[in-house]
C-alpha cells in the first residue's frame, strides 16, 4: 500500500523562512517528502521543530511574516494536473483549494469553534462553500455528518452553541467541519493534545474510521509517540526544521537509525526501566536564527562523530521505505551502538517475529 | 428569560431606592441655606420657621422621605427654591433634557456610523497606512484637550461653510456643528475599541479554522470577526445613549445650547438642594437602567451568557 500507492503531495527541497524582530529564521531547511494517497503519515518532533510550519504550507496558512524561500510543493489531487503550491502567493489562488483539497483539524477544540454561531451553522458554512448545498439540504447534510462523527442526537445538537459541548465533543465537531469540506488530505495538528486520555483514543479511532471510509490521506502532527504507534503507516521524524528520519511505523519504532530518533524513543516513559531515571535529551534545540553547520543534532548527541559538526549528512537509504540523515549510516563511519533501550526494542521485535514465524510454520492446535 | 429580566429589574429598583434614600438623607444634613437662599441670616427666627414649615421641612426626616416618594410616584420632583424660585423642577429640566438628548442621540448615531467602520477598517489593514492614519487621528482626539478642537471647529467651520455659530432650536442647520463636536470624542473611542476587539478576534483559533475551511478573508471578517468583536461593544450602547441627557458642559456652553450640560454643577454650587436631589435621582436612574438594558442586550447577542447562571451543560 505504501510504495505502490500514488503520490498525492510531493515536497521538494523546501525552505521556509520567517522574519522575526528584524532577523531571519530558517524554519524549514530543505525538506523533501512524498505523501501517498490514502496513507497516514505522522510527523513527530519536539516543539519548534517545524512540524506545523511544514504542513501550513500545504493549506496556505503560513503566518504573514513567513515565506517559501525556495523549493516546490506539488499537489497531484486536482483534475487539471499537478500544481505547485509553493507558487500560490495570493489569497485568491488559495481560495477553493483550502478546505476543498486539504482540510485541517486543530489542536485545541475549546477555541477552534466560533462561540457565537451554532454548530450546525459552522458545518453548513463549509458545506455551502465546498459541496454547493443550500438551505434545507445543507442542514440535513450537517446533521448527517454530525451523526457520522459520533455525536448523539444530532438534530438537537446542531442547534446548540460550542459552549454546550465538552472538549471531546467539540473536537468531533471540528472533525465534522473538516469532513464537510470533503477534502483529499486531512491534516490533524495535535488533534488529541488538549483532550484527556480516554477521549484521545476515541478521537483517534474516529479519524481512522473516517480515513478508511472516505479514503482520506491523513497527516498527523504530534509529539506523542503513543499516538503515532496507534494511527500512522509512516513516520517522519523532524528536528530543527528538517526531516532526519522517515520510514514505516515498524521501521522507525523497531529499527531507528538516527541518534535523535534513538533519543526520542529512549525518552518514552512506556519504555523506561522501573527504578531508573527516565532518559531526557540534554541541551536545547539549535537556534534557527543561525546558519546550522553539519548535523543539527550533533551538539546534543552523546556520541557525535567529528564529521557531524562539519558537514550536513545526506539521506542514507536503509530500505526502499526507510531513510535517515545521519553519517552513522555511511560505510566509512565508526560503529556506534544505539542505546540499550533501542537494542531492547529491537530484540522484542525479533522475538515477536520469531514467534510469528514459528506459528506460521507449525499450525497450532486451535486451527 | 422573563424570570431573569424580572430579577434584574427588581435588583435595579432596589439599588435606585438605596441611592435616592441616601442622597435624600445626606442632603438633610446640609445647612438650611440650601432651602432658603444665601440671605438666611437676615431673616428672623419666626420667618425661617414659617418658611420651612411651608415647605414641609419641619417634619421628621422619615416623613419627609415618605412625602418625597409619594410625590415622585405622581411624577412630581418638587420645586426649585433657588435656581428658579418656586418653579416646578420637571418644568425646568424637561425642555433641557429634550434638547440635550436630541443632540446627544444624533451625535451618538454619527459616532457609531463613523467610529465602528473606522475601527473595522483599521483592524483589517493592521499595520498598514489606513491603520496608522486612523491611529494618528484617534490619538490626537484622545490626547488633545477637546476644548482645543471644539473651538477650532467653531471658528473655522463657521467661517468656511457659513454654518451658524450659535445653536437655534428651530433651525436644524445650527445643530450640525454641536453634533459633530459631540461625536468626535466618541468616534475616537468607538474606533479604538472596535479595532482592538477585532484584532483580538482575528488572532483567535476559530478564525484560523474558518480560514482553513476555505472561507474567504472578506467573509471571515464579516461573518466571524466583525460580529464577534461587536458583542463587547453592545453592552455600553444603552448607557451611552441614555447618558446623552446629561448634556455636555463644554459643547453646550460654546454653542449656547440651552441643554442639561453643567446643570448639576450649577445647582450644587448654588445649593439648590431639591434640584440636586432631582438631578441625582434622574442620573442615577439613567445609569442603572443603562446597565440593566446593556445586560439584557448581551444576553440576546451572546449565547454563552446563560440566563440562570447554572445552565452550563458539559
Amino acid at each position: 500500500m505504501l510504495n505502490n500507492g500514488d503520490v498525492i503531495l510531493s515536497v521538494k527541497d523546501l525552505h521556509v523562512k520567517f522574519s522575526l524582530r528584524g532577523k531571519v529564521l530558517n524554519a524549514i531547511r530543505g525538506i523533501s517528502l512524498d505523501l501517498y494517497k490514502g496513507e497516514a503519515l505522522a510527523i513527530v518532533g519536539e516543539s519548534g521543530s517545524g512540524k506545523s510550519v511544514l504542513t501550513k504550507n500545504f493549506i496556505g496558512l503560513l503566518d504573514k511574516n513567513g515565506w517559501v524561500d525556495s523549493g516546490e510543493i506539488w499537489y497531484y489531487g486536482l483534475e487539471g494536473g499537478p500544481v505547485d503550491l509553493a507558487q500560490y502567493k495570493t489569497e485568491e489562488q488559495w481560495q477553493g483549494f483550502r478546505g476543498k483539497q486539504v482540510a485541517m483539524v486543530m489542536q485545541d477544540p475549546m477555541t477552534s469553534l466560533n462561540p457565537l454561531k451554532t454548530i450546525g451553522w459552522q458545518i453548513e458554512e463549509a458545506l455551502k462553500l465546498h459541496q454547493g448545498l443550500q438551505g434545507e439540504a445543507a442542514s440535513k447534510k450537517a446533521i448527517e455528518i454530525l451523526s457520522d462523527v459520533g455525536i448523539p442526537e444530532p438534530e438537537r445538537r446542531a442547534k446548540q452553541y460550542p459552549h454546550e459541548f465538552s472538549g471531546g465533543m467539540r473536537q468531533r465537531v471540528v472533525i465534522a467541519i473538516a469532513m464537510a469540506c470533503n477534502p483529499q488530505i486531512l491534516i490533524c495538528d495535535e488533534p488529541t493534545t488538549a483532550l484527556d486520555v480516554t477521549i484521545q483514543a476515541q478521537i483517534l479511532q474516529l479519524i481512522r474510521n473516517l480515513k478508511d471510509k472516505y479514503g482520506l490521506t491523513t497527516i498527523y502532527i504530534t509529539h506523542d509517540l503513543g499516538v503515532v504507534a496507534n494511527v500512522a503507516d509512516r513516520i517522519a521524524v523532524m528536528y530543527a526544521g528538517d526531516i532526519v528520519e522517515v520510514g514505516t511505523c515498524e521501521e522507525v519504532f523497531y529499527d531507528p537509525r538516527h541518534p535523535y530518533t534513538w533519543a526520542l524513543l529512549s525518552s518514552l516513559p512506556q519504555l523506561g526501566i522501573k527504578g531508573e531515571d527516565l532518559y531526557a535529551i540534554k541541551g536545547t534545540p539549535p537556534n534557527l536564527f543561525n546558519e546550522i553547520r553539519g548535523d543539527a543534532f550533533a551538539p546534543r548527541n552523546p556520541h557525535p562523530l567529528k564529521i557531524d559538526f562539519l558537514y550536513r549528512p545526506p539521506y542514507f537509504e536503509v530500505s526502499p521505505t526507510h531513510k535517515a540523515r545521519t553519517w552513522l549510516l555511511d560505510p566509512r563511519a565508526a560503529k556506534v551502538d544505539p542505546p540499550e533501550i533501542i537494542r531492547h526494542i529491537r530484540n522484542i521485535k525479533l522475538d515477536t517475529m520469531d514467534i510469528k514465524a514459528k506459528n506460521a510454520a507449525e499450525p497450532t492446535a486451535e486451527s | 428569560m422573563g424570570k431573569y429580566v424580572l430579577k434584574r429589574f427588581g435588583a435595579a429598583l432596589l439599588s435606585l431606592f438605596i441611592i435616592i434614600t441616601l442622597i435624600f438623607c445626606l442632603l438633610r444634613l446640609m445647612p438650611i441655606e440650601g432651602y432658603l437662599g444665601p440671605n438666611v441670616d437676615k431673616l428672623s427666627e419666626e420667618v425661617i420657621a414659617a418658611k420651612l414649615a411651608a415647605k414641609g421641612l419641619d417634619k421628621p426626616v422619615p416623613v419627609q422621605l415618605f412625602n418625597f416618594y409619594r410625590n415622585l410616584a405622581r411624577g412630581d420632583l418638587g420645586k426649585s427654591w433657588i435656581y428658579r424660585e418656586n418653579v416646578d423642577i420637571v418644568k425646568i429640566i424637561k425642555p433641557k433634557i429634550k434638547i440635550s438628548a436630541k443632540l446627544g442621540a444624533m451625535a451618538m448615531a454619527l459616532s457609531l456610523i463613523v467610529g465602528i467602520p473606522l475601527g473595522a477598517t483599521m483592524a483589517r489593514s493592521k499595520g498598514k497606512w489606513p491603520d496608522k492614519l486612523g491611529t494618528g487621528f484617534i490619538v490626537f482626539l484622545q490626547a488633545a484637550p477637546s476644548a482645543v478642537y471644539f473651538l477650532f471647529i467653531q471658528m473655522y467651520a463657521t467661517k468656511g461653510t457659513g454654518l451658524p455659530m450659535l445653536y437655534n432650536d428651530s433651525k436644524p442647520i445650527s445643530w450640525i456643528l454641536p453634533i459633530i463636536s459631540l461625536a468626535l470624542p466618541s468616534i475616537a473611542n468607538y474606533g479604538m475599541w472596535m479595532r482592538r476587539y477585532m484584532v483580538d478576534q482575528m488572532n483567535q483559533d476559530y478564525v484560523k479554522l474558518a480560514r482553513a475551511k476555505g472561507v474567504s478573508n472578506k467573509a471571515v471578517m464579516m461573518k466571524h470577526v466583525f460580529r464577534n468583536a461587536f458583542v463587547p461593544m453592545v453592552q455600553t450602547i444603552p448607557s451611552s445613549l441614555l447618558f446623552t441627557i446629561m448634556g455636555s458642559l463644554y459643547v453646550e456652553s460654546i454653542y449656547s445650547v440651552p441643554g442639561m450640560g453643567g446643570l448639576l454643577i450649577d445647582v450644587i454650587q448654588r445649593q439648590d438642594n431639591t434640584m440636586v436631589q432631582a438631578l441625582v435621582l434622574i442620573f442615577a436612574s439613567v445609569g442603572i437602567i443603562g446597565l440593566f438594558l446593556g445586560d439584557i442586550l448581551m444576553v440576546l447577542v451572546d449565547p454563552r451568557i446563560s440566563l440562570t447562571g447554572k445552565e452550563e451543560s458539559r
